[in-house]
């Protein structure tokens, strides 16, 4: 067995569980465990499974994304430090200065690249699953080669899910461009609602200033070339998973911006006027400190500092998603 | 040693500096800004191949990855600097020897 090989065993042997033992709850349950529906049903259950277990990582973010708030005065401060000097020695002082104050106070904006790196070995081992499936052959773990087999030859709307557009380019069937085509289109349109919403709403005016948010913008604009990437090279199965993976962002995304928005934020601004339409605003300083929101919401509590207001309110927001 | 010995030396780490500046470049900007530290892990990679070499480098860059996770503290973490050197980084980031520079 080759290095990459050896290192994918382990995960190759876990997706093969996941996604044999959702198989076997869909056939138990009554679909024919031969069609493509529900093998990729399957997959969405991979997902599930794969995504439930990051949310601890994305609750932890979220937390720190709350603690922003109380440090937002310390960042003005630096930023009005640095303000209007645009060359590259004060551009890095100030990323510096801010990255030691973030470390000061125990908390972070940036979650580290572990998330994402997690999510990659999953993607090739997947990948590798459903290229050793199409070869008919069985794989590391529980899939055997009947269902190796049949997960081969499984077909959604006419087109096997082990195969590729560059493959239907050459030799058919259409279904697959068809299908890839579709799956691009909507993978591109969550991405970018999701970017939108985060970076438009759920970012705080202090960080909206920053050199790092404007960067961050840039992804935008990259991202749906990887998808077409994605689309053209590799089979549908795949495709399916990575298109399910970005609905779930999707949702998480929304009910978080929706329900625990970033203190400072634009939604922030638009919870606290849901919450004062209904009478149940209860929480209302958090904002105050980072200047320049909405116009009539916070001067009751001007006074009370945001310890007070915690000490008050102790776990008035939980994980929801 | 001549400066083509000491630049034939210095090949191992300016291949890695190569692969380091297109993936800045190209991959990098992908993830948006994410690190916990500062500067950044690729950077600090960079920095630590310009300065301490392809091996050390590599050991460098392979503690901090392992330091870089959602529950460190973060914060400023720099390179371990090196006591002197007679070498120069070009402005693409490559390092190239340059003993008679050593004397200003």
């Amino acid at each position: 067995m080759d290095f990459i090989g050896t290192i994918l065993w382990p995960i190759r042997w876990a997706i093969e569980l996941i996604i044999v033992g959702w198989h076997y709850l869909f056939t138990f349950i009554g679909l024919d465990p031969n069609v493509g529906i529900t093998w990729v049903l399957s997959i969405v259950g991979l997902v599930v499974v794969v995504r439930a277990a990051l949310i601890p990582l994305f609750v932890k973010q979220i937390k720190s994304q709350r603690r922003m708030m109380e440090i937002s005065p310390k960042l003005k401060k630096i930023q009005d430090k640095y303000k209007g000097k645009k060359d590259q020695f004060s551009r890095e002082a100030m990323s510096r200065e801010t990255m030691a104050m973030y470390k000061e106070n125990g908390t972070s904006p940036f979650s580290s690249c572990m998330p994402i790196l997690v999510q990659m070995p999953i993607f090739f081992g997947l990948f590798s699953v459903l290229r050793n499936a199409s070869d008919d052959k069985a794989g590391v773990g529980l899939l055997t080669q009947n269902l190796a087999h049949s997960f081969a030859n499984a077909e959604i709307l006419g087109a096997p899910l082990n195969a590729t557009f560059m493959d239907a380019l050459n030799n058919g069937p259409w279904q697959v461009m068809v299908i890839a085509a579709t799956l691009v289109i909507l993978m591109t349109a969550s991405q970018f609602y999701t970017q939108l919403q985060i970076t438009s709403k759920n970012v705080s005016d202090e960080t909206k200033e920053s050199p790092m948010y404007k960067q961050q913008r840039i992804l935008l604009y990259i991202i749906p070339f990887m998808f077409v990437f994605s689309g053209v090279a590799f089979p549908l199965g795949l495709n399916f998973y990575w298109f399910t993976s970005n609905v779930w962002a999707m949702v998480q995304q929304f009910i978080i911006i929706r329900q625990m928005p970033t203190p400072g934020s634009e939604a922030y601004r638009l919870r606290q006027q849901r919450l004062e339409r209904k009478g149940k605003l209860e929480v209302t300083d958090e904002g105050t400190e980072t200047s320049g929101q909405g116009p009539r919401s916070n001067q009751r509590q001007q006074p009370m500092n945001s310890k007070r207001a915690k000490k008050k309110n102790p776990g008035s927001t939980g994980p929801n998603s | 040693m001549s400066a083509v010995a000491s630049n034939a030396l210095l090949i191992p780490r300016n291949i890695a500096v190569g692969l380091l500046v297109i993936y800045r470049f190209l991959i990098s900007p992908l993830y948006g800004d994410v690190c916990r530290y500062y500067p950044s892990c690729s950077r600090y990679s960079l920095e630590a191949m310009q300065s301490h070499g392809f091996l050390r480098g590599v050991w460098l860059t392979a503690r901090r990855l392992i330091r870089c996770h959602p529950w460190s503290a973060g914060g400023i973490d720099d390179v371990p600097e090196r006591a002197s050197s007679d070498l120069r980084v070009t402005k693409h980031g490559f390092v190239v020897a340059h003993p008679h520079r050593k004397a200003q």
